[in-house]
């Protein structure tokens, strides 16, 4: 759970969550660096935690029909395919890899933004209204998709970013320190972004990257 | 001067908690199946859920209010009147319903438990309102949302139980519990199943950068590129009679009576509902926050702020509904 | 309990002497055992009928037909309570209550129940028959399923089921009039732009699609509803009435083919075959069948 003391000023609060969003975004990216088994491994183990720390969605999720969700930032070079039901399981997968209707593929499809799908995994935002200012589409079983979206609501806001990073070794220890320090650091980049031709901007981007990059170095799968 | 109560939704128990901790003074939710007119995947309560949902409520001195307001399926009323049986067990504060026959059922059985008439018995009339509370006992009603404020205020003269009246939300153009609209597209109903124009028939489809919605086969919106989406309920749809595509029933829009608060309290309202027991707990928490702060300060005499709600509304856009007469 | 054929109030804005005429018609030539009428789908059209009604339930009655008089759906105004009140205490024969407070005023003596009341269990069709409700018309929503639970109820209870096999389904009723809307026009001066469709105003899809039927404050489905093919199924569960809702076509021909039916003259579906050729839309029979109720079940 969140800090208390964390985020001091909503300002503040908004800019450490674009950090964490863009970070965790990067974090995501790097899933399929590991290959197929170990990014594989990680996911489990995220969903297991996840599973441990939200029992009453994850029961739901379970009890839910088989199908796979996927859930693709349109921002970002990988989606996530989700299998619900009694199979339950996560995986990486290089973005635009499958729609509806392709053979193995998604029953059902949500698109958009990272930022918005990660709101909206945690419960921060009201999806509908997402959904009618076009931030979101959905394709395929809507049903299935709204059917995941009452499920994860129903559960106490969610702190993915948090949760991921605890599976992650030390970035676990470092985020909540990136967290109070977010509002000063992100001055910082911002102030250095506005002033950078495009390619140096896309330096700072890659800084940002890297700062992420500690996450697949931490991990005990890695050579499973 | 008496406030309002306010009667707020959750379709699940954290939105509960977000409803009790945002001001509600009564929440409303249904069972986990077709006993509730939202009856929709991975929403809803389970009897546990519900034991739980009243702790918490209760404590913090909210009551708790379960509709069962579908109407029972002839030859299998078991699963409604176990409902019924199971609220008054968990110590509910009412029940909110619909059918004659449930409702006999439960002034027979459970005399004490408190009776509310669902909006989906759309009774808009002075008569009705008398039938249901000479026969059961009813103690208060949900007004269909036919009726101007002027009707309001004329129907509360005559009548001697409470008014609870929508104030936010989605708004039916039709009388409730009198449409078989979604019925006669897809199979399933409100009356029958507890769902209207239900997921597992909508279908979206691309063309080009406009977004087609589809319910059971049958095109009920395209959005233009950059265009406000709303959900293909049918009766917010465009459709063609006579000249081009038109939004013939509704727009998609959200009802918000904020601005009517003194006219509702003036016609004899005593309590005010907010819908969306299918919105996630963010749009509850936000919505019955405004609305908390707004009653708030009507009841201190104080005019009532206008408190921006709009990133929360379907289509983007308000309304007042049927309750001025212009809506017609 | 014999099988007997009804004939649904006009639920269209026809001009009154259209009106008329067609009353003389089915008086003299139709071959249907109760006649509904009055104006129930909107307030404001029932002066134009106010001035007629007199002669055709005498034109109907003087022709061995039972004249029913049904109240408005949707009673909300004033001037709605009164007409419906007027109409419950006139006196005037057996009324079809089609709201609530319509039958709350019927308690204690015979009446009927019309097919917007929602009757969709046993248990409500218990509570009715003990107010004194003779026959209840059943919602066209309504599966199979449920019918035969509720007409083998309403046999135990001397209540008469009733289903409608002919005629396009209301589906919803609302305080708005859709008529006056679609030509930009408000409910308060909607210049009667109702009649001016006396089938109703069909409501098509973007893609072009007939869907539905919009008839003032009511929208009813663009599909005709006909179970003529059900209706030995029908009487084998114990329903004992069948309703045809009026339509903009020759009613006294359908009211034939639906008693060669019931007299077992005729087969249901060589009947439903020679019907849609005379409406312009398609048959469908899909709520009886528990699916879409736009669709049709071989």
């Amino acid at each position: 759970m969140r800090d208390p003391d964390v985020a001091p000023n909503a300002v503040a609060d908004e800019r450490a969550r674009r950090f964490e969003t863009g970070l965790s975004r990067a974090g995501l990216g790097l899933v399929p660096k590991l290959g197929r088994r170990a990014g594989d491994a990680l996911l489990a183990r995220l969903l297991r935690l996840l599973a441990d720390r939200h029992p009453r969605a994850f029961a739901a999720l379970r009890e839910m029909a088989d199908a796979r969700v996927l859930i693709e930032p349109v921002d970002a070079p990988v989606a996530l395919l989700m299998r619900v039901g009694p199979q339950l399981s996560l995986h990486a997968v290089p973005r635009g890899a499958g729609g509806v209707g392709d053979a193995g593929a998604a029953d059902a499809v949500v698109r958009g933004p990272y930022a918005r799908l990660l709101d909206l995994l945690e419960g921060r935002i009201d999806g509908d209204a997402l959904f009618f200012r076009r931030e979101l589409a959905i394709s395929g079983d809507t049903a299935l998709i709204l059917a995941l979206r009452n499920t994860l609501d129903g559960e106490e806001e969610m702190d993915l970013v948090a949760d991921a990073a605890s599976i992650a070794g030390p970035l676990a220890r470092v985020l909540p320190v990136l967290r109070r320090n977010a509002g000063p650091v992100l001055d910082r980049i911002e102030a250095a972004r506005r002033l950078l031709p495009p390619p140096l901007r896309r330096g700072i981007e890659r800084v940002e990257a890297r700062i992420a990059g500690t996450l697949p170095d931490t991990l005990p799968d890695k050579r499973a | 001067m008496d406030n309002f109560e306010l009667i707020c939704p959750a379709g699940t128990p954290a939105a509960l908690r977000a409803a009790v901790d945002a001001g509600a003074d009564a929440v409303y939710l249904g069972f986990r199946d077709e006993t509730n007119a939202r009856n929709f995947p991975g929403l809803n309560f389970t009897r546990q859920d519900v034991a739980d949902s009243v702790d918490y409520a209760h404590a913090r001195r909210v009551e708790v209010y379960v509709a069962i307001n579908t109407y029972p399926q002839a030859g299998n009323l078991g699963p409604w009147q176990k409902a019924v049986d199971d609220a008054a067990r968990l110590k509910v504060d009412a029940v909110i319903m619909a059918d004659p026959g449930l409702l006999a059922y439960a002034a027979k059985r459970h005399p004490d438990l408190r009776l509310h008439l669902s909006v989906q018995a759309s009774a808009a009339n002075v008569e009705a309102i008398r039938l249901y509370r000479d026969a059961f006992g009813v103690r208060r009603v949900v007004l269909p949302r036919v009726l101007t404020v002027p009707e309001i205020a004329k129907l509360n003269a005559e009548i001697d139980i409470e008014t609870e009246v929508f104030v936010f939300g989605g708004l039916c153009p039709m009388a409730e519990g009198r449409c078989s609209l979604s019925s006669y597209a897809t199979g399933l109903s409100p009356n029958k199943q507890g769902v209207c124009s239900p997921a597992s028939h909508v279908r979206y489809e691309q063309r080009g950068g406009a977004l087609a919605s589809t319910l059971g086969g049958f095109t009920i919106n395209v959005f233009g590129e950059g265009e406000q989406a709303g959900y293909p309920t049918l009766c917010k749809g465009r459709f063609v009679a006579g000249d081009g595509p038109a939004y013939l029933f509704e727009e998609p829009t959200s009802l918000n009576a904020m601005d009517l608060l003194p006219e509702l309290k003036a016609a004899g309202v005593r309590a005010l509902k907010i819908e969306g027991r299918q919105r996630g707990k963010a749009y509850i928490a936000a919505v019955v926050r405004a609305y908390r702060e707004a009653l708030e300060t009507f009841a201190a005499g104080r005019p009532v702020p206008h408190i921006d709600l709009q990133a929360m509304v379907e289509g983007g856009t308000q309304t007042t509904g049927a309750y001025t007469r212009a809506w017609r | 309990m014999t099988a007997s054929l009804t004939l649904g109030p006009v639920l269209f804005n026809w001009p009154v002497n259209r009106w008329r005429d067609f009353y003389a018609r089915i008086a003299d030539e139709a071959p249907v055992d109760t006649v509904v009428v009055g104006e129930i789908v909107c307030f404001k059209r029932a002066p134009f009928f106010a001035e007629a009604i007199g002669d055709v339930i005498e034109r109907l009655t003087a022709a061995g037909k039972t004249v029913w008089l049904a109240s408005p759906i949707l009673v909300g105004s004033e001037r709605e309570r009164a007409a419906m009140r007027d109409l419950v205490t006139a006196d005037a024969g057996l009324v079809e209550a089609n709201d609530m407070g319509a039958l709350a005023l019927l308690a204690g003596r015979p009446h009927a129940v019309g097919p917007t009341i929602n009757v969709y269990n046993e248990a409500t069709l218990g509570w009715m028959a003990e107010r004194g409700a003779v026959a209840v018309s059943l919602p066209a929503e309504l599966p199979a399923a449920t019918v035969a639970v509720l007409a083998k109820a309403g046999r135990e209870l001397g209540v008469e089921t009733e289903v409608q096999v002919w005629g396009r389904a209301p589906l919803a009723i609302s305080a708005r009039c859709y008529h006056a809307r679609a030509h930009g026009l408000h409910k308060d001066g909607c210049q009667f732009v109702c009649g001016k469709d006396p089938d109703g105003m069909p409501v098509t899809t973007m893609d072009g699609q007939p869907f539905l039927t919009v008839n003032g404050t009511q929208t009813m489905s663009h599909g005709c509803l006909c179970l003529a093919a059900e209706m030995p199924a029908l009487a084998d569960m114990g329903v004992s009435r069948f309703r045809l809702s009026p339509q903009a076509m020759d009613m006294v021909r359908v009211a034939e083919a639906f008693r060669a039916v019931l007299d077992g003259r005729r087969d249901g579906a060589e009947v439903a075959a020679e019907l849609g050729g005379l409406i312009d839309a398609p048959l469908v029979n899909g709520f009886y069948h528990d699916t879409a109720g736009a669709l049709r079940v071989a």
